[in-house]
């Protein structure tokens, strides 16, 4: 059947076919000619007409070459690229399709580059306000689920300061937390129960954390106690 | 044969000189020439480096000669942006040997449908591209600046020279259909491309095929006839006024 289209295409002059499966899909071929041309005269066209000089030998198909990477701007903080203005260097086709395409880059033309240099150079003298980092808004979205329990003693008189919380942040929930980014409510706390602490990141964005203020537990304590719970857990629970 | 007064493989040429394809605006000629003159894209062919290299077996300098490899260009081509990219239509031999026998073969590029955006035109075209055309577009730093920058003869499209046509005249025009309610950002994107602006006259021509080209300036040149019932109408009319006119001075003197 393909046999004999093909012996008709032939017939009506058409170029030869061959079975789609026989030949591969080429990205840009390059070809050279297996007979060269000879020399011409200079300034005379070469004399190419030879039905030899149109025998081509494959070179090279690019899309067997090495893939070569892109090079963009970022317009926005992308999660494992970088922030807003850095040149990156990534693969052609997430460039095109997720970064252009989404306007999460620019193409680094000279004007684009130095538009990008000034607005770096007013981030540095301070004249622009900054934006949140990439980090300090995984923080944020961090303290957000938070919730801190601070332990004062209960055999002395005691009153919560932005110290003391820090230090509960950086010992409990293992976030290092200046004491001046820590905000407590205006009234003196002495007492235990629930409060709420305002803690700034970056100076930029503002989170509300809960904070439970309880009687101070040494770890060693709480340790057995925590074991007491488990063999009592274990004691009630009915057997197999 | 009836012996000709002149060689047919000049015709094409001499057709220029004469008639309505004379008349043709200057611009749109030399534009024509140079295209003819241009070189082909040099997408299937690697030219050489160097000028000169030396002969291997008698160790003299020697010139080096780039023969651009003749592509066919089908008509799909003229409907998609394919780079400069086309049918290498030849032969190769088979085995890859010189001894083994001939065999037609027929390369052809992979083609791509994708979604291009032009800034100028705010509009997203759906186009067959090669990814050599993206590569080139990439290297332009955007899809307008490719199609402005890029010659006829590297574009090898004839949507390409007509985008390139839409894009120049609404330039031209400094259109306000771009953003109709955002001035600022029209403004910008006609400032970002004040480098590609040209005369509206001839932005109109641009990318123009002769056979379009001869059609519109058929249609400057048309001038409807006037019913000569009109004109004689009007003849009338002066000849009465003038009538009106020297009788009304008679009266005045008398």
């Amino acid at each position: 059947m393909l046999g004999a289209a093909l012996r008709r295409a032939a017939a009506a002059g058409l170029p030869q076919l061959r079975a789609f499966s026989l030949s591969p899909l080429l990205e840009t071929v390059i070809v050279e000619r297996w007979w060269k041309i000879p020399l011409s005269k200079i300034g005379r066209p070469p004399r190419s007409k030879h039905r030899r000089y149109r025998v081509y030998r494959l070179v090279e198909d690019t899309k067997c070459s090495p893939k070569e990477p892109m090079e963009l701007i970022l317009t926005e903080s992308v999660e494992g690229l970088g922030t807003r203005g850095d040149i990156i260097s990534v693969d052609k086709s997430y460039g095109r399709n997720r970064l252009l395409a989404q306007n999460l880059a620019v193409y680094p033309s000279p004007e684009n580059k130095k538009m990008f240099e000034e607005e770096m150079r007013l981030l540095r003298e301070g004249k622009v306000e900054k934006s949140q980092t990439l980090s300090g808004a995984r923080t944020a979205r961090f303290l957000q689920r938070c919730h801190l329990e601070v332990g004062m003693k209960s055999d002395v008189k005691w009153e919560l300061t932005n110290e003391i919380v820090a230090r509960c942040f950086l010992r409990n929930l293992w976030i290092m937390v200046p004491p001046y980014a820590v905000k407590l409510p205006d009234e003196p706390i002495t007492q235990y129960g629930e409060y709420w602490c305002e803690v700034t990141v970056n100076g930029l964005d503002t989170v509300r954390v809960p904070m439970s203020v309880v009687n101070f537990v040494q770890p060693k304590t709480r340790r057995y106690m925590q074991w007491l719970a488990r063999q009592e857990e274990q004691a009630t629970a009915p057997r197999p | 044969m009836p012996l000709l007064r002149v060689p047919p493989r000049l015709w094409e040429t001499l057709r220029l000189q004469r008639g309505i394809y004379a008349r043709l605006p200057e611009h749109y000629l030399r534009a024509l020439r140079e295209d003819a003159a241009a070189p082909p894209p040099a997408a299937h062919w690697r030219p050489s480096a160097i000028p000169r290299v030396l002969d291997p077996a008698t160790g003299r300098r020697q010139r080096v000669q780039d023969v651009p490899i003749p592509v066919y260009y089908p008509r799909e081509s003229q409907e998609g942006l394919w780079g400069g990219e086309g049918w290498v239509m030849g032969f190769r031999y088979a085995n890859n040997n010189k001894l083994s026998p001939r065999v037609k073969k027929i390369w052809k590029p992979q083609l791509f449908y994708r979604e291009l955006y032009s800034e100028i035109l705010d509009k997203r075209i759906t186009v067959t591209v090669t990814m050599r055309t993206l590569d080139l577009i990439d290297a332009a730093f955007g899809f307008d600046f490719y199609i402005l920058k890029t010659p006829k003869a590297e574009l090898c499209s004839k949507l390409g020279m007509d985008l390139k046509r839409t894009m120049l005249l609404r330039l031209a025009r400094r259109d306000p259909a771009l953003h109709p309610d955002d001035p600022a950002k029209r403004e910008a994107i006609y400032e970002k491309y004040k480098e590609f602006v040209i005369p509206e006259e001839e932005a109109e021509w641009v990318g123009l095929s002769l056979e379009e080209a001869v059609e519109k300036q058929r249609l400057r040149e048309k001038k409807d006839p006037i019913p000569l019932f009109k004109v004689y109408v009007e003849e009338l009319v002066q000849q009465l006024q003038e009538q009106k006119l020297s009788e009304s001075a008679k009266e005045q003197k008398s």
